[in-house]
């Protein structure tokens, strides 16, 4: 229907009504997003700004050259070692969940709301939780690795057990998120395709592997870039559990951002860093718009069905030669 | 229209920048004190900030009486006491408000922050204020003294000294047939005698990439105790001498044999009161957190802390100085040297020892009678007061913050096994040396 | 399939299912019983899992700390924050659904483009620009930068799209200004999707550390979770009092999202819903 005056309104008034938000963006977000990119080019004194020095290029020098301390590349494979986990793990695992609880009823509906649960709680608390959980004297982790036969193991104070600790706990906490996405894309299948699969003899297995799984295609995409954007940015975790430690093992790129500006004083180097992260991020963001901004997937056309469907009965009949 | 726009964003938010940068610096010459201290005028009100982080028990009660006691003798200076809960929140109080252009009048530091600070001129030189009365500086314990120096120049003024002593259980050590070890080599052996049951020697906390820890500082002394301290007196990192290796070495044998465990949050504390720890080798200052833990389940008993092969001792100074912030005005400037000194007296030291733990950094105190009895009813006074006299701090650079968390890290990778202690100590040395580079 | 083994089938699936929400429950549940412990005996190995009933652990961390002024705090900067989302989203988003000026759709980009910056890149900036402009340490710092939202913009516009145009042509002939337009007729009519945006606000600002933890000192207008993080700084190995403040923080939020679970899901489901 074509749109009438509303649809066209041209009204001055208008800029008034985006300005509150601009203005905020403004302030907050694009105006510290390029005075980043100011300090980054600065050995910035921040006790006494008039004392800071032109550098150009160096901070980014350090920066590439793995000069700093801890080198940029430990960062970043720090940060590859979490955002990894935090990706496969949380995908996997939420795909996994999401059809195991994606049926009707009273308990199936309670089991979600308690994977869901930790997502609400606050990072702080529960991350407290988790640091007396692996307390490597008294902690219930302690309680397992008992029961396989080792010694105590002190989790978050061991480098080769600090970084699992930390993902350990994210994916507790980011679990419910990702599940829930699933639930939502699942609930948007069609079943005909399903029925008609599990009429030709597929399996369980293969109803979900041949059928469901490539509908789920564009939310599993989604779940990869949404995960991997917010992994990139986790902070609250690794400053309470470890503060980066021990050594710099858990030392993400967001949290180097804040131990070289707010506990080193590397102002400038830090600002570079966050450029770095900055460029990162963005780059992932504008996948993620693109994704959203797609037309929906088609539908599958006849061919493409019976194809599917040929494959599950082929396989249903090797296996049972 | 959108290039635009972002052109004309990009041009706007530099210029803010540069704006930013220019019209709000300190200027090198803000400072005072160029001919003398500056002093108050009789009568006139001034108001000073302490930022310090004497925040539970009895340091802050002891901290307001003895403030009070001040204000008491001075009408007209009111000291606001600005605690934070522990050290490295002070320590981001302090960069927060010297970052927005109101640092407090005064505050508690470490020599590496009042470094850094130094550095970046906002800190009040002391030269002139002290020059009236040379004595008070003269007569202080020599480590003490150094470590109030930076680049030659006086920063900052005493306040609270401690050194470490051997707190242990001496049932336990009875029943293990062994006695309180009086060298590091001795201790080694004790250690492993008494670790059976679920009892372990000595539980520490080895600090990490953020900061050092208890166990860091027992592992300086050990490393001191070989010949090599981990660093020079002017900062320079010695982290991968042989010394230190050994010292490490030593640390790692012990956790092999049960005889060292790792934790955090004062771990030897609360083994100790758990009755499940030996030995707690911390700070005097510990001394009621221990009794605390301890809660009288047994008599805790306080020794030397174990003394090199050859007898001589060694101990590190630990605890803070003061130092004064150069954006005071005059007045508070001149009232919060007044508040510093007095802090230092030796009847306010007694005081301020004899409640707290902490040693006096005053040695005239010893002399008073009331110390007297004090330390007639705590042995450990007199010999901790005697390693006070002997050592020295850790050098006030700006690196060294840093360079103490690669320790650190370091010493909890060679713990956890994840490394030898000659790699783990050649990796922190170049650490180390990087950050002492790029500071200098 | 047989009834019976439909039945079995399903049995086996409700009873894996429930495993699985209490293996997520455990943590939470093992937090409660700690705080009900008794000091001594909590430094216990293998820990005890039944609660000794201390309900002064819970007294005793209540009294250590001033929580009652964090609460106040997180509760009026929620809700500031909330009230100015609401508000910039509703206005914005209208504008951008429904009303046409130059440079509209670059404007918009550059709303999206504002959601690519991760906020830890923009915390140096904003510590330094804070502090020169002496917002350091205020309610406003820590309520102000979270004024306006792109998640809240992009779903209002998209609902405010999708209301059909007469009745706005309506309200034109009864002579409603934009105002009216978007506040009385719009705005209402969005009421969903201002639950998710506005639940969606509080719920972030309820669990606000980072920003707040770098951009205040005083305790007097700091929120919850830097005030829990302090209380763990000076009680560190005290975990029974500790484990009873990290119960008494968290509880609100879990009462609030156990009443509105429906408008927590709600959002994350159009999220997925989006892509197709």
């Amino acid at each position: 229907m074509r749109s009438s005056k509303w649809g066209t309104l041209r009204s001055p008034v208008a800029y008034l009504f985006v300005a509150p938000a601009l203005l905020i963006f403004l302030v907050f977000s694009i105006g510290p997003t390029v005075y980043t990119f100011a300090l980054s080019l600065f050995k910035w004194n921040k006790f006494n700004p008039a004392l800071s020095k032109f550098i150009g290029l160096e901070n980014y020098k350090t920066v590439f050259t793995g000069t700093g301390n801890p080198s940029f590349f430990d960062t970043l494979g720090v940060s590859f070692y979490y955002v990894a986990g935090m990706v496969i793990g949380g995908t996997a695992l939420g795909l996994l969940l999401a059809v195991l609880l994606a049926r009707g009823g009273r308990a199936l509906a309670s089991a979600r709301t308690m994977v869901f649960l930790p997502h609400v709680t606050p990072v702080v608390a529960t991350s407290l939780v988790w640091v007396w959980i692996f307390n490597p004297q008294f902690g219930l982790a302690n309680l397992v690795v008992h029961a396989t036969g080792h010694h105590n193991i002190d989790f978050l104070g061991d480098s080769r057990w600090a970084m699992p600790a930390v993902l350990i706990y994210s994916l507790w906490h980011e679990l419910g998120f990702v599940t829930v996405v699933f639930l939502g894309g699942l609930t948007t299948i069609s079943t005909e395709l399903a029925e008609a699969a599990k009429l030709d003899g597929a399996n369980r297995w293969q109803e979900f592997w041949f059928v469901t799984f490539p509908q789920l295609r564009p939310v599993v995409t989604l779940v990869l870039l949404i995960e991997s954007v917010a992994s990139l940015q986790a902070f609250t975790q690794f400053f309470v559990m470890t503060k980066g430690g021990p050594g710099y093992a858990t030392s993400t790129l967001g949290f180097q951002l804040y131990q070289q500006a707010f506990v080193f004083s590397n102002t400038g180097y830090a600002a570079a860093l966050a450029v770095v992260l900055f460029v990162i991020t963005a780059a992932l963001s504008i996948l993620q718009l693109r994704l959203q901004g797609d037309r929906p997937a088609k539908a599958p056309r006849p061919s493409t069905f019976s194809r599917t469907t040929r494959t599950a009965s082929t396989r249903s009949q090797s296996s049972s030669l | 229209m959108k290039r635009h726009t972002v052109t004309a964003l990009a041009a706007g938010a530099a210029i803010a920048a540069l704006a930013l940068t220019g019209c709000s610096g300190n200027s090198a010459d803000s400072s005072s004190g160029s001919k003398g201290a500056p002093t108050l005028a009789a009568g006139k009100k001034v108001t000073i900030t302490f930022a310090e982080a004497m925040a539970s028990g009895a340091l802050k009660t002891e901290l307001e009486k003895v403030t009070q006691e001040f204000e008491s003798k001075n009408p007209n200076i009111t000291v606001e006491l600005q605690a934070q809960p522990d050290y490295g929140t002070l320590k981001t109080k302090i960069d927060a408000a010297v970052t927005a252009g109101t640092p407090p009048t005064i505050a508690q530091v470490y020599g590496d922050w009042a470094a850094a600070y130094a550095q970046s001129e906002v800190l009040e030189p002391l030269t002139d204020y002290a020059a009236a009365d040379p004595s008070a500086t003269d007569g202080l314990y020599k480590g003490i003294k150094n470590s109030l120096y930076i680049d030659k120049t006086l920063y900052m003024w005493p306040f609270n000294a401690s050194a470490l002593v051997t707190f242990y259980n001496p049932d336990l050590l009875k029943a293990a047939g062994v006695e309180a070890p009086k060298t590091w080599d001795d201790f080694a052996t004790v250690a492993k005698a008494v670790s059976k049951d679920g009892v372990v020697a000595l539980p520490i906390d080895p600090g990490s990439s953020s900061g050092p820890a208890g166990g860091t500082t027992i592992f300086e002394l050990m490393a001191q105790a070989n010949g090599t301290p981990v660093f020079k007196d002017d900062g320079t990192p010695q982290f991968d001498s042989p010394d230190v290796v050994k010292a490490l070495q030593t640390l790692v044998d012990l956790k092999k044999a049960g005889a060292v465990q790792t934790g955090t949050n004062y771990p030897g504390e609360t083994a100790l009161g758990a009755q499940k720890g030996v030995f707690d080798i911390s700070t005097s200052t510990s001394f009621y957190y221990d009794q605390q833990a301890v809660g009288g389940k047994f008599q805790l008993a306080v020794a030397p802390v174990p003394a090199a092969a050859d007898g001589t001792r060694i101990n590190q100074i630990n605890g803070t100085n003061v130092t004064m912030f150069n954006k005071a005005s005059d007045d508070q400037k001149a009232a919060a040297w007044k508040y510093m000194q007095f802090l230092t007296e030796a009847e306010t030291q007694s005081e301020w020892a004899q409640a707290t733990g902490y040693l006096p950094v005053n040695p005239k105190t010893l002399d008073l009678p009331d110390m007297k009895d004090y330390i007639a009813k705590n042995p450990y006074v007199t010999f901790a007061s005697e390693d006070l006299a002997n050592s020295s701090a850790t050098p006030p650079y700006a690196w060294v913050e840093e360079a103490s968390g690669d320790l650190a890290a370091a010493l909890q990778s060679a713990l956890a096994g994840n490394a030898s202690p000659a790699d783990a100590l050649k990796d922190a040395q170049a650490k180390a040396a990087a950050a002492q580079k790029a500071a200098q | 399939m047989t009834r019976r083994r439909i039945r079995r089938g399903r049995g086996i699936l409700i009873a894996v299912a429930m495993i699985v929400g209490l293996a997520f429950l455990a943590p939470l549940l093992w937090v409660v019983i700690t705080s009900l412990a008794t000091r001594g005996d909590v430094y216990r190995f293998p820990p005890a899992f039944w609660p000794d009933w201390q309900w002064s652990n819970y007294s005793a961390a209540w009294s250590a700390a001033p929580w009652l002024r964090y609460f106040a705090n997180t509760v009026f900067i929620g809700a500031c924050t909330v009230a100015l989302v609401l508000a910039t989203s509703v206005l914005a988003g209208f504008a951008f659904a429904r009303m046409r000026f130059a440079g509209r759709n670059a404007l918009f980009i550059t709303v999206l483009c504002v959601m690519m910056v991760p906020q830890t890149v923009l915390i140096i900036p904003n510590y330094v620009i804070a502090s020169r402009l002496h917002l350091l340490d205020t309610y406003w710092i820590q309520i102000l930068p979270f004024g306006a939202s792109v998640f809240g913009i992009f779903l209002l516009r998209q609902f405010f799209i999708s209301i059909p145009t007469e009745i706005f042509d309506a309200a034109q002939l009864d002579g409603a200004g934009p105002l009216r337009m978007a506040f009385q007729i719009a705005g209402p009519l969005a009421r969903p999707s201002l639950i998710l945006v506005g639940l969606n606000t509080f719920m972030g600002s309820w669990n606000a550390f980072v920003w707040p933890y770098i951009m205040t000192t005083t305790d007097s207008i700091r929120p919850i979770e830097v005030g829990l993080n302090a209380f763990y700084g000076v009680n560190g190995t005290d975990w029974t009092t500790l484990s009873a403040a990290v119960v008494f923080t968290t509880i609100p939020i879990v009462i609030l999202f156990l009443f509105l679970q429906k408008y927590f899901v709600t959002g994350l489901y159009s999220t997925s819903g989006a892509v197709r």
